[in-house]
């Protein structure tokens, strides 16, 4: 027995050593050229068909993490033998750029065999923060820790953060027993509903170790003070190996301590701004646009995007005094997920309009702080026309009309400019005292005083002409019954008569200041009444001259002609004698 | 009939030289549309350059209240006050001009109580007042014309119809001699206007006509006060109340 197996291993090394001279190799390979800062490559090293001492190659200024893991394999395939030995290093970088991995020797039977340089690129790493704190996580405990990380460590005050608490974990088998969520000072806090807390697929390298992770939280946060906010680190206790067979140990750990630097919001705050940040778009409607007096009209001030929206508060607005409005009514659609706070919010208002007419309900404004610019933004909505008809009046259904009430003082402010015409004078000139004035005062006195002196004129014409007259008169009545006379004396008829009614008549004129048309019996008397006995003389010389008339034209005389002559000459003298 | 066209022309050079404008009447009420349509546009400021441009030749309560209105919206209230007081001037119980006065008087400092003075009231004030200085100017020299011919129609006429003339003749006669001495109190009432608004912010009201004299007391700008005396540079005023100092002319402007 112990003959037969000697024989056996002696052949086998025989046909060993017959192949063996055929194909000796050596190489180095990695698994990738490419990787980020904070990953691992594999970095191989076989050599075959050979027995021999491989030394540590320059690796270029990347780090072993792992490594170097030797191995030896032998294989035979239909009868052809191949050995390799392999060793493996885990290979990473810790900073960005182009590395060589230098030739590799190996000496086999007397003689050297090497490999060839291999480079290799390293991009920055994905996220330096989150690195960082997985280094220090990793520093703190290399199986198990948890990290905080921020979207973002430089916010404005009310700009949402999010805060992700991982887990990450080399044990096989772990379960989380307990944690704390740190106190946030400073932050309101909104929960984002992640669903239950699973392993993510695959596993994460972390310098070059690698972890199974978990997020176990997400939140959303948002500073309410400006200054420097700090998260207390996250505790976690965990059980881990536990099994059938084993009650498990447990493992406590914390996270790191992450800070969120605040800044406050710049310069003056427009007016209606009540801390909305983000970015936001805003929309004004009422579900009708005509409705009858006493109805109600929906007026909804939608808020929509990404924001502090839970802490977003009604837009202030204005709206026509008669309109009786309630408090607004909140309808959440906000949603809160990794990309933060988002949806929108509207505020519905019940509106009645208690009078008929046409009603503008706003402009309405929104002001908010854009993030994206770094400034205040208002955002305004249009106004919107609504036109009330009148009310049904009566009938069960219609609301009724409130009680008189006073009217209600909403502001005060200064009266309007007159209209119509400004009614300007020349400054600093008065009409009192001036020139015009004096020639207004004087031109009607001027007037008055002509108007004066004309009249006085015209009054002594006017009574020196009857004066006149009436000292003539009896000289021109003598003259004309002195033809009268010579009439008579010759017997003429027609002529005594004409000479006596022409002295009579001329001779009643000119002693009265008559005209002829005057020459009736009623003017006389009123002319004459005032001397003595002077109705009695009127009458009589009336009654002379209608005689002498009747005498003339007529063929009746009804005295001897001498007579009436005579009865002509006494009435004249009578008159001048008064 | 040649004396009548020069005389008519000497008139109407008197009056034009008179006034001695250089912004005519028409261009001075496009100014004032002009002025009025950017007030009315919420543009205070260019409203108030048209106004005071047409003040420089110009001059009526209307315009006065308006120049007022523009300060007010500025927020100027002291001029606003000066202005409104201006107007007040012109146009004694002007309504409008009284409600921003009261407005705009509550936005100042110093409140003095008033001696109580004695008062018709607002309707008496408004009708000796009228709506501009020489209105009663204006009817005394109507009245003086109807006196006239009420006169020369009672010398034509005889009887009982000269006695009525006579009579209307002295009515009118008296109604004039009152509209003359309405005329005349009302000009030397705004040539002679004593008041004045404070516009520097605050000042100090002095014992004596010099800097560093004892402070009586303060005033602030919007105060309206009655100039007493000017000396040098100084001015003695004193208020409603009856109190009395001396304050640099400059912080001062008359109504």
């Amino acid at each position: 027995m112990n003959r037969l197996a000697r024989l056996l291993l002696f052949l086998a090394a025989l046909w060993g050593t017959s192949v063996y001279a055929q194909e000796i190799a050596f190489d180095a390979k990695v698994d990738r050229t490419a990787f980020a800062v904070g990953e691992s490559i594999r970095l191989t090293l076989s050599l075959t068909n050979a027995q021999g001492n491989i030394a540590h190659p320059d690796l270029g200024g990347l780090s072993v993490v792992q490594g170097p893991f030797e191995s030896s394999s032998f294989n035979m395939i239909n009868g052809r033998a191949s050995s390799t030995i392999t060793r493996t290093y885990m290979l990473t970088a810790t900073a960005p750029g182009d590395y060589t991995i230098g030739a590799a020797t190996a000496r086999v039977a007397g003689g050297t065999i090497s490999t060839k340089p291999i480079k290799v690129h390293v991009d920055k790493g994905s996220g330096a923060t989150s690195d960082r704190s997985l280094n220090e996580g990793q520093k703190r405990d290399r199986d198990l820790f948890v990290t905080i990380g921020l979207s973002k460590e430089k916010v404005y005050v009310g700009e949402q953060v999010v805060a992700t608490y991982t887990l990450y974990s080399r044990y096989p088998n772990l379960e989380l027993s307990d944690y704390d969520l740190p106190a946030l000072n400073g932050f309101w806090a909104e929960e984002i509903d992640i669903g239950e807390t699973n392993w993510q697929e695959g596993l994460r390298t972390v310098n070059g170790l690698q972890y199974r992770v978990a997020v176990l939280k997400k939140q959303l946060l948002f500073p309410q003070r400006s200054g420097t906010l700090k998260i207390e680190p996250l505790r976690i206790s965990c059980m881990v190996n536990r099994s059938f067979f084993n009650r498990g140990s447990k493992v406590e750990t914390q996270s790191n301590t992450v800070a969120v630097e605040a800044l406050p919001l710049p310069g003056s705050a427009p007016q209606g701004f009540s801390g909305a940040v983000g970015d936001l778009r805003f929309e004004a409607r009422t579900d009708r646009q005509s409705v009858k007096a006493n109805e109600a009209i929906e007026l909804t001030l939608t808020i929509t995007g990404t924001a502090n929206l839970k802490l977003v508060e009604a837009p202030v607005i204005e709206l026509p005094p008669d309109v009786e409005h309630y408090d607004p009514k909140l309808i959440d659609r906000i949603s809160m997920t990794g990309a933060g706070m988002n949806g929108s919010r509207a505020f519905q208002y019940l509106l009645i309009p208690r009078h008929e007419g046409d009603f503008s309900f706003g402009p309405f404004a929104f002001s908010y702080f854009d993030v994206a610019q770094g400034a205040y933004r208002t955002l305004s909505a249009r106004p919107i026309l609504v036109k009330v008809e009148p009310g049904t009046g009566g009938g069960a259904a219609s609301i009724a009309r409130p009680s008189k009430t006073d009217v209600q003082v909403l502001d005060q402010d200064i009266r309007f400019l007159r209209t119509g015409d400004p009614q300007l004078r020349p400054k600093d000139r008065f009409l009192f005292g001036s020139w015009a004035y004096a020639m207004g005062m004087g031109t009607p006195a001027l007037a008055l005083l002509l108007f004066g002196i004309w009249r006085r004129r015209s009054a002594a014409r006017s009574a020196d002409i009857d004066g006149t007259r009436r000292r003539k008169a009896e000289r021109i009545a003598r003259k004309r019954m002195k033809q009268a006379h010579e009439a008579l004396q010759r017997n003429e008829r027609e002529p005594f008569y004409a000479a006596m009614t022409k002295a009579l008549q001329g001779y009643l004129a000119d002693r009265f200041a008559l005209g002829v048309a005057e020459m009736d019996e009623s003017t006389l008397v009123e002319r004459m009444s005032p001397a003595a006995g002077g109705e009695a003389l009127a009458r009589e010389a009336t009654a002379l001259i209608a005689t002498c008339e009747m005498a003339r034209f007529a063929p009746l005389e009804d005295r001897p002609r001498q007579q009436l002559y005579d009865q002509a000459v006494d009435p004249i003298q009578r008159i001048e004698r008064s | 009939m040649k004396h009548m066209r020069s005389t008519l022309l000497l008139l109407t050079l008197a009056l034009r030289v008179g006034t001695g404008v250089a912004m005519d009447r028409p261009d001075a009420d496009r100014s004032m549309e002009l002025a009025r349509t950017a007030y009315t546009d919420g543009d205070h400021a260019k409203a108030l350059a048209l106004f005071d441009s047409v003040a420089h030749e110009w001059n009526s309560a209307a315009l006065q209240l308006a120049i007022g209105n523009c300060h007010f919206k500025l927020n100027d209230v002291p001029r606003a006050i000066l202005h409104y007081e201006r107007a007040l001037l012109l146009e004694p119980g002007a309504e409008d001009v009284k409600a921003n006065l009261e407005l705009a008087r509550q936005r100042t400092v110093d409140r003095v109580h008033e001696l109580p003075r004695f008062s018709l009231g607002s309707s008496w004030e408004r009708w000796v007042g009228g709506s501009d200085v020489d209105q009663w100017a204006r009817r005394s020299l109507w009245l003086w014309s109807l006196t006239v011919l009420f006169c020369m129609i009672a010398l034509l006429m005889r009887g009982i119809l000269r006695i009525v003339g006579l009579s209307l003749t002295g009515l009118s006669l008296a109604a004039t001699l009152l509209a003359v001495f309405l005329a005349a109190g009302r000009t030397a009432q705004v040539r002679d206007t004593a008041g004045a608004i404070v516009l520097q912010p605050r000042i100090e009201v002095t014992s004596e006509p010099r800097a560093g004299s004892t402070t009586l007391f303060m005033l602030h700008a919007g105060t309206k006060v009655e100039l007493r005396k000017t000396e040098a540079g100084w001015c003695e005023v004193a208020l409603a109340n009856g109190n009395l100092g001396w304050m640099p002319a400059n912080a001062l402007e008359k109504i």
